[in-house]
């Protein structure tokens, strides 16, 4: 079954993260891939991530498709303008790939080439705007096309970022726009992620798409720390940080955390599904499904 | 044809060479609204104002040049990614907008930039019809 069904159909779904190497090495993805093997519907490729030049995200997907996975390909406004943006998208659709999540990018400067022109001529709401014009048969010039491909189209969205009324109006723009899924910043923050959702609520977004809770789960307190410190719009709740410090097995203590997050997540109306982003502990996507009881639905 | 309009609807490329009065003329506005827009505003030169949408605080000086709001590096307190050491720029607009009760304005799409536009005097572009006049009233149901 697609994600596109999936999700239509009403299932609690998980998708997973992937980080494309740094090299050309096609088989690192392959690799990863294995661990996403059960319970996962769709697995993002990400897009250059914080601004670091990796192998491509469609190519990428192309593998993971030939792996037998589905992928979901990140696209962001850093590094095209909208010529490369819809001859990427028809790339991406001429190999299968239909799911696209539209983001603004990390800007270049955390990068490995912080001298990069930025580029940014779309911001995310636009980009979602443009993939829904395509597949409604017609580039952003108006003209129409012959044969329009047909994407399932997502966008981000961070909850813990100032201010929280405009994260919920601007979740509102890109609903508009035609996001029709939604996967959220890792939550450390169950109070917050709470607030924000209440929001959502109010004005009835989340029956107007899908939403999937990020989850991550860290192997030690340092990335916690790191993540607080120096991850723009991060918030983390001071409760898994004492957790982390006092652990003595901190990879456990990481797990339990996450699968904890899990749990409360799916109790909340309105989330129908987890994003898990296990960033370079892909190996450990298994065991988190089992034990948050995510395994046996399929 | 498609509910969201992305682009302007106007052909962007000038056909006809403009007259050197006309030259003239479109230097003397911009240099004109540059005396006004740039010590006010920060004004950027994008020639398709959105400033009315925006509270009166000058979108474009964000580093994405995000024209429909913040992305998600906005830090605690409303710092910007980019430049730590500053604000995000759609956190003081929505803090101005709240203020002046013109939340529902930024509720609006942006369509997407004319790069012909660009370094062009906006108010003649108002004029010449080639973007939608200022917002400067609301009336007062809607506002919110």
């Amino acid at each position: 079954m697609k994600l596109r069904e999936k999700i239509e159909s009403g299932r609690f779904v998980v998708t997973a993260e992937l980080g494309p190497p740094k090299s050309c090495n096609g088989s690192v993805i392959r690799k990863k891939t294995a661990h996403f093997r059960k319970g996962i519907s769709a697995v993002n490729i990400t897009d250059n991530q914080t601004a670091i030049v990796r192998l491509s995200s469609i190519a990428s997907a192309k593998i993971v498709l030939e792996e037998g996975l589905e992928p979901i390909i990140q696209l962001t406004c850093r590094d095209r303008n909208r010529i490369a943006i819809q001859s990427d998208l028809l790339g991406a659709a001429a190999l299968d790939i239909e799911n696209v999540l539209c983001l603004t990018g990390d800007y270049q400067t955390f990068g490995n080439h912080p001298e990069a022109k930025p580029v940014f001529d779309l911001d995310s709401v636009q980009l979602i705007a443009t993939a829904r014009m395509m597949s409604d048969g017609f580039f952003l010039s108006g003209e129409k096309m012959k044969t329009a491909p047909d994407f399932f189209i997502g966008g981000g969205a961070n909850p813990f970022a100032d201010p929280l009324d405009f994260r919920v109006l601007r979740l509102a723009k890109k609903i508009r726009a035609g996001a029709q899924f939604i996967q959220t910043q890792p939550v450390f923050d169950l109070d917050r992620f709470n607030e924000w959702m209440h929001g959502v609520r109010e004005l009835g977004l989340h029956e107007q798409t899908t939403i999937l809770a990020g989850v991550m789960p860290v192997k030690s307190v340092k990335a916690l720390l790191y993540m607080k410190a120096d991850v723009p719009g991060m918030r983390i709740h001071e409760d898994y940080i004492r957790r982390m410090e006092r652990a003595e097995e901190p990879k456990e203590e990481g797990v339990r955390i996450a699968v904890q997050i899990i749990q409360e997540l799916r109790k909340i109306e309105g989330v129908k599904g987890i994003h898990l982003m296990p960033l370079l502990w892909e190996s450990i996507t298994p065991r988190i499904l089992e034990e948050s009881g995510l395994m046996e639905r399929e | 044809m498609n509910k969201n309009r992305l682009l302007s609807p106007i052909v962007t490329l000038e056909r006809k060479k403009p007259t050197r009065l006309e030259r003239f003329l479109s230097r003397v506005m911009l240099f004109g609204e540059d005396c006004i827009k740039v010590p006010l505003f920060r004004c950027q030169h994008c020639g398709e104002c959105i400033l009315s949408h925006t509270a009166f605080i000058c979108s474009q000086r964000c580093p994405k040049r995000s024209r429909n709001g913040p992305c998600g590096g906005t830090g605690e307190n409303g710092t910007c990614e980019v430049y730590p050491e500053r604000k995000c720029i759609w956190y003081l607009i929505y803090r101005r907008a709240k203020l002046l009760n013109r939340i529902s304005l930024l509720k609006r799409t942006e369509s997407i930039h004319n790069w012909n536009l660009e370094k062009t005097s906006a108010w003649l572009n108002v004029f010449r019809k080639r973007i939608e006049p200022p917002v400067i009233f609301l009336r007062k149901r809607d506002r919110d």
